[in-house]
């Protein structure tokens, strides 16, 4: 089991999330906006490349492709001296600490990545066992913030007591790999903790709080009827408890929440009332960030303007 | 054409459960054998809710070594939550084991012609090292989500600028990826998938103008829901 | 023939055929006959029959010296040691040639087995020409024995203890004994398909604790510490102050005065408790008890309002801890089992939704002495309903209760809908479960529906289950219950979700029918797993008992020492020992029990006496075996080293310690090893140096499971090979040792773990001592199961041998 104490705040790479990057780069900039303001030391390295992990769980990556490529981002990230990959994505986060489990535990897949990388004449990309740790080298961005919450607590520019706030925990941050959650894995309490410290009014417990967002990866695209139910389904109980904004911690659940919201409201014939944020644009934005120049909230299709109207004048 | 042979992932052994087991997309300490068929992981399957899959059916296929699980459409509606590996009280973790039956029905060509929506992938990462959304997917995102998102594509590129980023999310991966992909044979998959889905294609053509079956449905359904609504959850 | 045997005679059990089929006793006989050594033979040694032809070929032909070929001696030996000593002869004067675990069993070939168990008789008879007599060394056990844990376990064994003469000191941590069984209300029976009250046969147990005058009842008090041996252990206990004297009537005054309402631990943490009472009405003894923590005096304010309504003046502020040193020649530890903590499963909302309760605290509220009387409430109407309760049926549990509680049960706050949870935290892999069954949950689920459903019939409940486990007789209780329309639905619940009105619904596959079901509850009750309680794993570490992977307290041998713990003396029953009900509890307190009279009855206890002697003509009083890892050695004032044998646990560490030769472990003398390497060793033969212990069941435990391996494999058992020196090496090879191999018991109990270090590093050293025939010396740790690999072990190195031959 993690503990705070454990979270580093030196020496992280901020990894890139391919879905932040072209659906909300305003979570990456928010994130840095926060980070910047925290202290933390981090950096972000462009020859870092996607994690495959939208690949891998729609099943054209086979599993060695995969760990090859995390092989590869994991000598970009010790190369340049920042070994502690931090993800924006929860499913960069699962598919990097897997990857990390797979290299050093299975000798038979360890050799043949590297024996791919020499013949192909990578040999500075070889993976010795045990170069990453999969306990303290992987961490999502969340847990950073986490460690600080009492420091953005003290930077805090705007109030948010009374808004009624859900969050969101992403299923491939708590049930991939449950035993390296910060707390219960059953009951994730990442997000209230650090939205409570901006002031938040959260809603800790609603029906189906741990569903899936239902992206389901293929499932969205394949199965679009039954992946938009399963949101329906989450975003019903949010209503029912009164929530106005819905927290995330992953480009995938936001795109499903904050794309889809606007579909399932015309294809079932409802209305919801809440709106959607990444954690860190919700930190960055009670901080005092811009909230297009930094939150990047025009990038929404749940429109803002009248959340921000409410509370943050 | 012949099976696709991919050791890693579904390792060729005796019984399913020996190559769910052995896989590389499963845990080590998998707990497919002690399995108590408890239906904890049903219970907390999103898609049990809505359709009627069930991973605990899906293990008990695979502890039976009934190899028609492969030729099932169930063990496509995963969605890959990871909720039964939380919940097992046995260690096991039915959506590892979806995965390797996935890519065991893929080596023999079933359901192949779900993976041409996202082929696309692998080759726009080669080239940018980062990935997206594929092609069909972006048409329907533009049917569903209309103009706003169609306009907040188009401006992309200078929002990111006044955020401070790059114009495009593009990596420099000095080639290394394009070079990983072909060391680990993936363009060979690509290549033996992509002449399986065509194989498919005319296979199935064929069999529509023997039975004139009117189907509009496009390209293979790829943008239609299959009709497999599923059921309620049941009040007692 | 040697001049010391012309006393000495052999004698051979057939074994019903187990050894005289394999081995050519004719032969045998005929060999060691033409040596001069007259040898007898029987069908069965081990019976009377035969334990008197032995005894009368030794008062016939005066004979001083016995070797008897038979069974493990680990099965006859002591049988065949108080045999010779009934003839008059010391019990060092006899030698057991193992010939079947060792031989027949082994050795598919006759002949080679014959040759063999020659040679292991030659071994034996060598040994016979060095032995000397030993003395008995006998200590005194105390006569008291101390009970630890006032539940049902303890009282049970204590009361048995008391009614079988010895006098026993009962300790409990509350300030009442009764334990979780006091709690709980009503208990199932297997026999009369119904609930009986638990109050009832406990309480005139309890009553018996206070009349017996050989049971001294120390309540409210704490096992500090443990020192001594078996047989004459002192503990230290720390009696916390009541700040209440025994002349208390238990009249309730000072409770009804009392302005602190305090957590009630005993009705699971319900504000119904005053800082002064008692831990229930039929508490035992009936002293008030104050809260330390909670009592308004002693915080420094001023009240005392107990002080002046006790009419007895047993109100005592100034009460001091105490510090009781007991001596005991034998404990039982019966400290029992908490609930596991059921929000360690948040899925389930114990902790997070009201309405959801455990097993344990849905039995305090259908107890009459419970928090609402015995009424069935909802949690979420609990204190409004509560409240009514109490206000009609007075405070501090006056007994006006003439109300009927149940006229309530019409009520909104009535569940009407109720669906238990079977396995929470129990066959659980997952982080904070276990993965035991807790055994009793099933059918307290049963228990509770029952009683539920004949108070209020109306009620719809269902279990949830994975498999419903009424063991026994119990299946017959199962019937009746399924016969009052309890609806059981197999599974396991994915989770609870709470609706704005408070009422639950349990998300669950039906895996019978395969459909997901969302069953509507108004009560949710989680069948909670056992687990060791906080006094269980506090108790094993102030006596250092051996704990399993869950911290229940380790018994020796789960069927031949089912209440032994792993230290002598020291005797285990209850839930602290595994999880059970109460019926097999009290059962397993009766036999623990007994085998802690029998204990304390073998006074004065003859202790083994193979353990060091020290030849004070060598000994230079250099302190080297003042480092004994169990502290057995001490110098005394004259000048003179000496061991205490209720210590020492024959090791044989001291004479690796000892540089000058001093120190030898008595019936493992160098010469006697010696004698017995010349005797059995031939050319190319691989020789085992056995520990006594489990390396030497491993060893027997080969011929159990038919293996089998060359009859070149000598074995010779030793307490532990720390008494092997270079000089004995050196002996066996000249004898013709093609390698010398130690079997060592693993580091599996609180002495091998001491020990086992200790062999490894020695056999390092003497492999390094011994240059190049180092190389022939192995080392191997004996699992009792692992008798494949011991015996494969066995093989390949005299394979091994034989190709060097």
């Amino acid at each position: 089991m993690k503990t705070i104490e454990d979270i580093p705040d030196r020496q992280l790479l901020l990894f890139k999330s391919c879905m932040v990057g072209q659906e909300y780069p305003g979570v990456e900039t928010s994130t840095r906006y926060v980070f910047d303001r925290l202290g933390v030391d981090y950096c972000i390295n462009d020859e870092q490349s996607c994690c495959t992990g939208i690949g891998h769980y729609t099943d054209i990556f086979e599993g060695l492709t995969t760990t090859a490529i995390a092989a590869r981002n994991f000598a970009v990230a010790k190369r340049c001296g920042y070994p502690n990959i931090t993800c924006l994505c929860s499913t960069c986060y699962a598919i990097n600490k897997e990857a990390c489990e797979v290299l050093n535990t299975n000798t038979e897949i360890r050799e043949k990545v590297n024996s791919i990388f020499r013949e192909q004449g990578l040999e500075d990309l070889v993976y010795e066992k045990d170069d990453m740790n999969v306990r303290t080298n992987f961490y999502h961005a969340v847990e950073i913030l986490l460690s600080k919450a009492n420091k953005i607590q003290e930077q805090k520019k705007f109030d948010f007591s009374g808004v009624k706030v859900a969050a969101h925990h992403a299923c491939h941050y708590y049930k991939v790999k449950y035993l390296d959650v910060l707390g219960n894995p059953e009951n994730p309490q990442l997000i209230d903790t650090i939205a409570a410290a901006c002031g938040a009014d959260m809603v800790r417990w609603y029906e189906d709080r741990t569903l899936t967002c239902g992206m389901g990866f293929s499932q969205l695209h394949l199965n679009k009827n039954t992946s938009l139910q399963v949101t329906k389904k989450k975003l019903d109980s949010l209503q029912k408890a009164g929530v106005e904004l819905m927290i995330h911690m992953c480009p995938n659940c936001h795109i499903q929440y904050d794309r889809y919201q606007p579909v399932i409201e015309k294809e079932f014939g409802v209305k919801y009332d809440m709106v959607h944020m990444n954690i860190a644009q919700f930190v960055a934005l009670s901080m005092g960030a811009d909230p297009y120049k930094v939150c990047g909230f025009q990038t929404h299709s749940v429109p803002l303007e009248g959340f921000l109207e409410k509370y943050c004048q | 054409m012949m099976p696709y042979v991919n050791e890693y992932d579904t390792p060729e052994c005796k019984t399913l459960a020996e190559t769910a087991k052995k896989s590389i997309r499963t845990p080590d300490s998998l707990g497919l054998d002690r399995c108590i068929q408890c239906g904890a992981c049903t219970a907390s399957c999103p898609a049990a809710r809505f359709t009627d899959y069930s991973p605990r059916h899906i293990v008990k296929k695979v502890l039976e070594d009934d190899r028609s699980v492969l030729e099932s459409e169930m063990i496509w509606s995963c969605f890959y939550c990871y909720s039964c590996n939380l919940r097992c009280p046995r260690n096991n973790s039915p959506v590892t084991i979806v995965q390797v039956l996935r890519q065991m029905a893929i080596n023999e060509g079933i359901g192949v012609e779900k993976l041409a929506y996202f082929l696309e992938i692998g080759e726009y990462l080669a080239e940018n090292g980062a990935s997206k959304i594929p092609g069909p997917g972006v048409k329907n995102m533009e049917r569903d989500l209309g103009e706003h998102w169609i306009k907040f594509k188009k401006n992309l590129e200078s929002i990111r600028v006044e955020l401070g980023l790059s114009s495009r999310d593009i990596r420099n991966t000095h080639g290394e990826v394009q070079a990983i992909l072909e060391g680990t044979g993936y363009f060979e998959r690509e290549k033996w998938l992509k002449a399986k889905i065509q194989e498919k294609r005319l296979h199935q053509l064929l069999k529509n103008q023997c039975v004139k079956k009117e189907d509009k449905s496009g390209d293979f359904s790829f943008e239609n829901d299959r009709g497999y609504t599923g059921q309620a959850a049941l009040i007692i | 023939m040697n001049a010391a045997l012309d006393k000495t005679a052999v004698f051979i059990c057939h074994c019903s055929g187990n050894i005289s089929e394999h081995i050519d006793i004719n032969y045998l006989k005929k060999t060691l006959q033409a040596e001069g050594v007259p040898v007898f033979d029987y069908e069965y040694l081990c019976s009377r029959e035969g334990q008197t032809l032995i005894k009368n070929k030794i008062s016939e032909g005066n004979l001083d010296r016995i070797v008897i070929g038979s069974c493990t001696p680990s099965k006859h030996g002591t049988l065949f040691k108080k045999c010779i000593q009934e003839a008059g002869l010391n019990r060092a004067m006899l030698e057991i040639a193992n010939l079947r675990e060792h031989c027949a069993w082994v050795h598919p070939d006759k002949a080679e087995a014959t040759e063999k168990a020659i040679s292991l008789l030659r071994g034996k008879l060598r040994r016979l020409e060095n032995i000397e007599p030993l003395e008995e060394i006998k200590v005194d056990i105390a006569p008291q024995a101390l009970v630890i844990g006032g539940g049902i376990a303890g009282i049970t064994a204590a009361v048995n203890l008391a009614d079988n003469g010895i006098s026993t000191y009962l300790v409990e941590k509350d300030s009442s004994i009764g334990g979780n069984m006091a709690k709980i209300g009503k208990v199932f029976s297997p026999d009369k398909l119904a609930e009986e009250c638990a109050m009832c046969s406990l309480s005139p147990l309890m009553n018996e604790v206070v009349v017996n005058p050989k049971i001294t009842l120390l309540t409210w008090t704490e096992v500090d510490r443990l020192s001594g041996s078996a047989g004459n252990f002192t503990v230290r206990l720390r009696k916390k102050p009541r700040y209440v004297q025994d002349k208390c009537t238990g009249c309730g005054r000072c409770s009804h005065v009392c302005p602190v309402l305090v957590e009630n631990e005993f009705n699971c943490g319900h504000m119904d408790k005053k800082a002064i009472s008692l831990r229930f009405s039929q508490s035992v003894p009936k002293t008030y008890c104050i809260d330390p923590d909670h009592c308004l005096q002693l915080n420094g304010e001023t009240c005392g309002k107990c002080a002046e309504a006790c009419k007895s003046g047993a109100i005592d502020f100034s009460q001091k801890e105490e510090i009781i040193d007991l001596n005991v020649g034998a404990i039982i530890v019966a400290t029992g089992f908490d609930e596991y903590d059921a929000s360690q499963k948040p899925q389930y909302g114990y902790g997070i939704f009201k309405n959801v309760m455990t097993q344990m605290e849905l039995a305090r509220m259908l107890g009459i002495n419970g928090p609402t009387k015995g009424t069935l409430l909802k949690p979420s109407d609990f204190s409004m309903a509560c409240e009514a309760i109490r206000s009609s049926t007075g405070t501090c549990g006056n007994k006006n209760s003439s109300d009927n509680p149940s006229d309530n049960s019409n009520g909104t706050g009535t569940p009407k809908r109720i669906v238990m949870i079977q396995c929470v935290g129990s066959r659980d892999e997952k982080e904070g479960g276990n993965r035991y069954c807790s055994r009793y949950c099933c059918m307290a689920a049963l228990k509770h529906s029952s009683l539920i459903l004949k108070k209020y019939p109306d009620t719809e409940i269902t279990i949830c289950y994975i498999d419903l486990r009424a063991l026994g007789f119990y299946e017959n209780y199962y019937r009746a219950v399924q016969d009052m329309g309890v609806n059981f639905v197999r599974g396991r619940p994915a989770e609870i979700v709470e609706k704005p009105d408070k009422s639950l619904v349990v998300r669950i596959e039906d895996t019978l029918d395969q459909r997901i079901k969302e069953i509507p509850a108004d009560l949710v009750v989680l069948s909670a797993a056992m687990i060791p309680s906080r006094g269980t794993r506090k108790i094993a570490s102030v006596l250092n008992l051996s704990q399993d992977e869950s911290g229940f307290l380790k018994e020796r041998h789960s069927k031949l020492k089912p209440v032994d713990s792993s230290l002598d003396g020291i005797f285990v029953c209850g839930t602290a020992q595994s999880p059970k009900d109460v019926t097999d509890t009290i059962s397993q307190a009766g036999l623990a029990a007994v085998r802690g009279r029998a204990f304390i009855a073998d006074s004065p206890k003859a202790l083994v006496n193979e353990i060091p002697t020290i030849d004070q003509l060598l000994c230079t009083q250099c302190k080297e075996c003042l480092k004994c890892p169990f502290d057995a050695f001490s110098l005394k004032e004259n000048g003179k080293i000496v061991v205490d044998p209720l210590v020492c646990t024959g090791c044989g560490y001291c004479t690796e310690l000892c540089q000058n030769g001093a120190i030898q472990i008595a019936s493992f003398m160098k010469t006697q090893l010696k004698a017995e390497i010349e005797g059995i060793l031939k050319e190319g033969d691989l020789l085992g140096f056995v520990n006594s212990g489990i390396a030497s069941l491993t060893c027997d435990n080969i011929g159990n499971s038919v293996l089998s391996y060359p009859s070149n494999v000598k074995l010779i058992k030793v307490p532990t090979n720390l008494v092997v020196d270079k000089d004995l090496l050196l002996h066996a090879f000249k004898c013709g040792a093609s390698s010398v191999l130690f079997i060592e018991d693993p580091p599996d109990s609180p002495k091998a773990e001491v020990i086992y270090p200790l062999t490894v590093s020695h056999f390092e050293k003497l492999k390094k001592e011994m240059g190049d025939s180092g190389s022939r010396l192995y080392f191997k740790k004996a699992y009792v199961p692992n008798t494949k690999g011991l015996a494969g072990t066995f093989t390949s190195l005299a394979r091994e041998g034989e190709m060097i031959k």
